[in-house]
């Protein structure tokens, strides 16, 4: 379904150049649940931006569903990121002014769906991530963990067919990190959701299907999970952790 | 780097939201000097002896703005020191005392205020020159460009300054001192929570609070201090409830309709709003109450200077009108003797005015409008005397025929007359209507003392001779304006006349007196209207602006996160466009609908003849409106492109 090709990426003015990304390809499969590693300025979120075209690419190109989405306009590239892309973030990033329903509800409306079903179907999400309970709150009154499963929520109640998660465990303690791993993971198991994921925690790392490692903007390996379990796989990420050598020892 | 040095760079971070305040101070400031140069100006003073009166009334009007302004300096710095209360949370936790930040935060604001009065008495040097050319004009008197500078206008001006900061100031100041730490630093944290929480209730007091205030506009508009003291009562009483309970109820509504929630950019623009309602319902009342008085005053200004100056338009185009109820030619003898002595006359006439034996007219045309009834008979006057007076004031000659009469009207009576087809009859013989007139000719002029009130029949002299004699008049034209001590003297020799005599009503009337009682009615009442009027609309729309201002990064922060959701530019756009006109129509919308209402009929009361034309009530609502929304106008564009430009992403 995603195809990155060749994507480099510059920062910077003509003296001082940073090159974020450095001739980054792969691809991801329908239903796929990918998880990217690096260390911090390995270039991570730089891809997931350029992915999510919140950022462009210096060069190379991005295909999503067979579509270039670096000839696309900007109004064009606004419906692809409304309707193919869902987002979670490190800092949740739910607005502080809507209730958790609203918030969920939000990407429909921006959507343009039917108003009269959008309580339906926020209910529905809610219900199978667990909060609703509290859809009636404001981000302020509720948990890390509850705020990230709604932004869950937001990146997929209207149906995206990729769901983007930056972090999504960083500010979240270690029971509520499982707790919204395991939603994930049945989020791509049970609805079928694609998830590239970037992440820093090799705990988290593991409940993916496979594991691209970044270093200094390029692909350093790649790891799959296959039918090991997930606490094998775990190690297995941490000794390609290990050979990352020294400049990586903030991960884990 | 020393203290002072970080707390200015602070306020200097912050500046940009407060720039709009800032000058919403300084044009204060040079209104108050304005105001007070027209306190202290020998030259404007000297204009007329009326003028005395004109400070006390300014005084007062000064002394409400400095209240209204308290406030405001009060509240803007209670909004800013909640909004750095963590930068001072975190100079006290290094160690400082808490006296020391609050003295700090003394300091900084007295700055600030020093700064916006300098720059006021600046600009208030020309605003005073523009009312003192208003003033001029109305008194005919040229006026030339002159630099002033009062030192008891400035003096007054600090004065009023140093009431102005030393109750907000005081206020923070204890307010810090008191404060500890987690105070200081959570200070923004507190949560805004609806004031009113159960939904029946809040249903109910809004239920009251419209019935109150549709009550309060009635009682306003009725006759009677009482009922006005008490509609004014009401009206604050609706524009607290309805507020209160109006910004929490919203969200009940969309709870119970979800499906509206999401219906286009609602949900937006909805909480946007509430989320500034539920914390603002109290300052969105005081916003609206402060609204109607503006609306209020303005009007009020505007229907005072249209009775001040249409009453005297009619009567103006005589230099000099003497009138008395006798019969005698000698009756202006020792007037007429003084004005001949001291006054140049262009020329002038002395003629009688009779009664017909009936009121038909007066009658007819008090049942059609509300004119006010002065004579007991119709008015009537010979046609010699009436080809006098029109050929003195250069009006075209009129011919009259055997049976034929004419009437000499105001323009309001002429509709009604129109249809007026009677013939009417003296001593038996009947006269038939050839045509009215309507040129201004001293027909305002109550006590019957002027030529008729609204109408006068004119019929041949030999008809008008029989009949009885209501007052004689003695009308002049003078070459050059009639003097204030000259009219004076000649007040006085009429009273002392009428003294010695007996004489029963006699009315004297002078152009050049009743445009200087024109300007300093103007001076005294409109321009301290209008005064608080600008303070009110400005106070008000500062406290909106500056409470939009404030939420830029909270906005920007949205709208990044919105457009990464997807939203187009467009409709981001549209939702901030959306949000701005609620919020800035929300406190505007009550005051309009109480203010146009009690403008129009309150210049529906005065009498028939006077709010017409520009000063039709209508258009007196129309243009305190218009004045309201021009001043309103520039601090939502003011916002909005602030906003516009440092929210919505490239």
């Amino acid at each position: 379904m995603l195809q990155v090709k060749n994507i480099e990426k510059y920062y910077g003015s003509k003296n001082h150049v940073t090159k974020a990304l450095d001739r980054v390809s792969f691809d991801v499969a329908d239903g796929e649940f990918i998880a990217i590693m690096g260390a911090s300025g390995s270039g991570k979120t730089t891809l997931l931006n350029c992915i999510s075209t919140i950022d462009t690419v210096s060069s190379g190109d991005i295909l999503l569903d067979r579509e270039s989405i670096a000839e696309l306009p900007a109004e064009e590239l606004a419906r692809f990121r409304r309707e193919k892309l869902g987002f979670v973030f490190q800092d949740f990033n739910l607005l502080d002014t809507l209730t958790i329903e609203e918030n969920i509800g939000l990407a429909l409306s921006l959507n343009h769906d039917n108003p009269q079903s959008v309580k339906k179907k926020v209910d529905e999400v809610a219900q199978k991530l667990g909060i609703s309970d509290v859809l009636s709150k404001f981000p302020y009154q509720v948990s890390g963990g509850q705020k990230q499963r709604a932004a869950c929520g937001r990146a997929m109640v209207a149906g995206q067919s990729l769901l983007l998660a930056d972090e999504p465990t960083g500010a979240l303690d270690s029971k509520s990190s499982k707790n919204l791993l395991e939603i994930m993971t049945q989020m791509n198991k049970e609805m079928g959701a694609t998830i590239l994921m970037v992440t820093h925690d090799a705990y988290s790392a593991s409940y993916a299907r496979r594991v691209l490692f970044l270093k200094d903007g390029r692909i350093f390996n790649e790891l799959l999970r296959g039918e090991r379990g997930r606490a094998v796989f775990y190690h297995e990420i941490l000794d390609v952790l290990a050979l990352l050598g020294g400049d990586i020892s903030d991960v884990i | 780097m020393t203290l002072s040095k970080l707390s200015l760079r602070n306020a200097k971070r912050q500046a940009g939201d407060y720039l709009v305040y800032f000058f919403t101070i300084v044009m204060v400031a040079a209104l108050i000097y304005a105001f007070n140069g027209l306190i202290f100006s020998v030259e404007v003073q000297s204009l007329s002896k009326q003028m005395a009166q004109v400070p006390m009334m300014i005084v007062l009007a000064s002394i409400v703005v400095v209240c209204i302004i308290s406030w405001l300096v009060s509240y803007t710095t209670n909004f800013m020191l909640t909004r750095r209360s963590r930068e001072f949370g975190l100079y006290v936790l290094i160690g400082l005392e808490n006296r020391q930040v609050a003295r700090l935060f003394f300091w900084e604001n007295l700055i600030v205020g020093g700064c916006a009065l300098v720059l006021g008495i600046f600009l208030g040097n020309f605003l005073f020159q523009v009312l003192r050319a208003i003033i001029f004009t109305l008194f005919g008197t040229p006026y030339y460009f002159s630099f002033f500078f009062s030192v008891k206008a400035i003096g007054l001006t600090l004065i009023y300054f140093v009431l102005i900061y030393l109750f907000a100031q005081l206020k923070s100041l204890r307010r810090i001192r008191r404060m500890k730490i987690y105070d200081l630093i959570y200070f923004d944290r507190q949560n805004e929570d609806a004031v009113i929480k159960t939904s029946s209730r809040r249903r109910k007091i809004f239920a009251a609070s419209i019935i109150i205030g549709v009550l309060g506009t009635f009682l306003l508009m009725t006759d009677g201090m009482l009922f006005g003291i008490i509609g004014a009562g009401c009206i604050i009483v609706f524009l607290y409830g309805f507020f209160l309970s109006f910004a929490s109820g919203v969200p009940a509504f969309f709870d119970k309709y979800p499906a509206r929630k999401y219906q286009n950019r609602n949900l937006l623009v909805f909480r946007m709003l509430t989320s500034k309602l539920a914390a603002m319902g109290i300052i969105m009342a005081t916003i609206a109450l402060l609204f109607t008085a503006c609306i209020i005053s303005e009007g009020t200004g505007m229907i005072f200077r249209s009775i001040l100056q249409n009453r005297a338009k009619p009567n103006s185009c005589f230099d000099l009108i003497l009138s008395a109820n006798d019969e005698k030619e000698e009756t202006f003898k020792v007037c007429q003797n003084y004005i001949l002595k001291n006054i140049s006359v262009k020329d002038s006439r002395q003629y009688n005015i009779y009664l017909s034996d009936n009121d038909d007219m007066t009658d007819f045309v008090s049942s059609n409008t509300g004119y006010y009834r002065v004579y007991e008979y119709d008015p009537v006057m010979g046609k010699s005397d009436y080809d006098a007076l029109r050929d003195m004031l250069g009006y075209p000659p009129v011919t009259l025929k055997e049976g034929q009469y004419l009437i000499h009207c105001q323009p309001y009576v002429e509709k009604v007359l129109k249809n007026w087809n009677q013939v009417i009859s003296f001593g038996g013989e009947e006269f038939t209507l050839k045509e009215i007139c309507t040129e201004d000719f001293a027909q305002h002029l109550y006590e019957n003392s002027g030529n008729g009130f609204g109408f006068i029949v004119v019929v041949p002299d030999k008809v008008a001779e029989v009949c009885p004699i209501s007052h004689v008049m003695y009308t002049v034209l003078t070459k050059e304006q009639v003097s204030e001590e000259q009219y004076n003297t000649l007040e006085q020799l009429l009273y002392n006349e009428w003294e010695h005599n007996g004489y029963d009503n006699t009315v004297f009337h002078s152009k050049a007196k009743e445009e200087a009682d024109v300007a300093v009615m103007t001076a005294m009442m409109v321009f301290p209207l209008f005064y608080l009027a600008l303070v009110l609309t400005m106070t008000a729309a500062v406290i909106l602006t500056i409470q939009q201002l404030s939420e830029t990064n909270h906005y920007k922060r949205q709208f990044e996160l919105l457009r990464k959701l997807g939203m187009e530019r467009r409709e981001m756009s549209q939702a901030l466009r959306n949000q701005f006109f609620i919020y800035y129509a929300m406190p505007a919308i009550p005051p309009v609908l109480i203010g146009v209402p009690f403008i129009v009929n309150l210049a529906g009361l005065v009498e028939p003849g006077i709010m017409v034309g520009g000063s039709h009530p209508a258009v007196i609502a129309g243009i305190s409106l218009g004045l309201f929304f021009l001043i309103f106008g520039v601090y939502i564009l003011l916002a909005y492109t602030s906003l516009k430009r440092n929210v919505l992403p490239d």
